[in-house]
């Protein structure tokens, strides 16, 4: 009866509470939006060419990584549109930038037609990501064109709007 | 001391929380573009200058199927472009010859072609003459007058249309 | 020996038992251990940096002191759970995407966070006195993917004995 009451003690012991003290702290990220865009050329140029074997003349380089990445709000819309500062330019002659074109490819990216005037849509997508496509330039050759080397800026803005 | 840490964690959040970020343009970027456009030019030649075997008393003069002519250069802007022909030498025919100045044309459509020519072995005659870049083109129908004089044969002749811009 | 000594002898075998039952049974823990722990500071904060300059954003560091007095030689276990994930409006960041450095180790230990389990943060044997002091250092893997947004989430910090 003795070692049957101690054991009972022992038994009870084991089941006393476990001490703990406590402290809270507060986790807080901000995530601005947020964006860079990449480009594996920051020039392209269109060598002279025979407008009759070559009437569409493509770009030096051939073609252009672009990366986008953006973090927006969620479900934001995220475009990316380039529009030319001039139309391409010798001195005083001047070629429409609309003989510039391009193809793309890569998911959400779009082909156009380069303008002066309004800015043309080169990729869309929703929400944060990262997006990787490449853009393919063509210079519209013709017979018409005035010697002459010419240049434009092409002007590419990411945006959420 | 639980619910005082509480307190000041919420106070910031609110702080945080309210305060508003409007963008619209995240990134730019710039791509330089250059075209180079250098003087070259090329003449299309379609169709071929054949006179057919004819009575003179029944045809004086003898004509040829339209010959198209293309001419398209590139040049700088107000610079001259002229398009000449130039014969070989006479049409020949083993040891026989007919003078080439039996040779004439017109031309057919194209603004800035010559309307009618002779031609020259002795120098290039005029085809066309036009200012600034372009393409152009026309029908020229050569001319070989038929005579009685010319010794039978086969009679042949090179001629060479020359572009240029000074 | 008499029934009515036996009875006494019983009763007061009884009594002694039940003393010491009484004595065993006892909280241990009253008054004997002692912990304290302070966290600071109570708001722990990511820089904004872009992902392709720090793909790991680290928070300043947060100072856990702590202190354990009357364990005599049993051990101590300091924890810390997040509450949930990062939350900003819907969006969502796994809480897994944070992590933890610490010094000293040990006792001190580096770990991933979790809403779903505590996590050892540090934990040692015997008595923590004076009090004793370590540094977390939180770091949060960046990416684009993230929403935009402010996220939060409360952490619970735990120092026990047994």
């Amino acid at each position: 009866m003795h070692t049957a009451l101690v054991t009972s003690a022992v038994m009870l012991l084991a089941a006393v509470a476990i001490e703990a003290q406590r402290g809270t702290a507060l986790l807080l990220v901000n995530l601005p939006a947020q964006a860079r865009l990449s480009f594996s050329a920051t020039s392209v140029t269109y060598p002279d060419a025979d407008p009759t074997t070559t009437p569409l003349v493509a770009s030096v380089p051939v073609s252009i990584t672009i990366t986008v990445r953006a973090r927006v709000q969620r479900n934001s819309q995220v475009t990316l549109t380039v529009q030319s500062t001039d139309d391409l330019r010798s001195g005083v002659t001047v070629l429409p930038a609309s003989l510039m074109t391009w193809t793309v490819t890569g998911p959400g990216f779009a082909g156009g037609t380069l303008s002066r005037s309004a800015p043309q849509l080169v990729g869309r997508w929703t929400g944060s990501g990262v997006r990787v496509g490449t853009q393919s330039y063509r210079f519209e050759n013709r017979w018409t064109h005035p010697t002459g080397t010419y240049s434009a800026t092409l002007v590419y803005t990411l945006a959420s709007p | 001391m639980r619910k005082t840490l509480w307190k000041v964690g919420l106070s910031a959040a609110v702080v945080l929380l309210t305060s508003t970020s409007a963008y619209a343009q995240l990134a730019t970027q710039n791509i330089n573009a250059t075209a180079v456009v250098a003087a070259r030019g090329r003449i299309t030649l379609t169709g071929a200058i054949n006179f057919p075997d004819t009575d003179p008393f029944v045809s004086p003069t003898i004509n040829a199927a339209g010959l198209t002519v293309q001419a398209l250069a590139r040049v700088a802007v107000g610079a001259g472009v002229s398009l000449t022909v130039q014969a070989g030498g006479n049409f020949v025919s083993a040891g026989d010859s007919i003078a080439i100045g039996n040779l004439t044309w017109a031309t057919a459509g194209g603004a800035g072609f010559n309307a009618t020519g002779t031609m020259s072995s002795a120098t290039a005659q005029p085809v066309g003459s036009w200012t600034g870049p372009g393409a152009h083109n026309a029908t020229q129908t050569y001319t070989l007058v038929n005579d009685w004089a010319y010794a039978p044969g086969n009679y042949v002749v090179t001629l060479t249309y020359t572009l240029t811009s000074p | 020996m008499s029934a009515r000594t036996r009875t006494r002898l019983t009763l007061w075998r009884t009594g002694r038992l039940l003393l010491i039952l009484g004595f065993l049974a006892a909280p241990e823990v009253a008054g004997a251990q002692q912990l304290n722990l302070t966290i600071s500071p109570l708001i722990v904060t990511f820089p904004t940096t872009d992902p392709d300059t720090a793909p790991v954003l680290s928070a300043a560091p947060v100072t856990v002191e702590y202190r354990v007095r009357g364990n005599g030689n049993r051990p101590w276990l300091l924890t810390v759970q997040a509450s949930g994930d990062l939350v900003s409006g819907q969006s969502r960041i796994p809480v897994s995407a944070v992590t933890w450095a610490a010094t000293p180790a040990p006792p001190f230990r580096a770990g991933t966070m979790s809403s779903t389990q505590a996590q050892t943060l540090a934990s040692g044997n015997g008595n923590a006195n004076p009090t004793a002091t370590g540094t977390v250092t939180f770091r949060l893997t960046n990416s684009w993917t993230y929403d935009a947004g402010i996220y939060l989430q409360t952490l619970t910090f735990t120092l026990s004995t047994p």
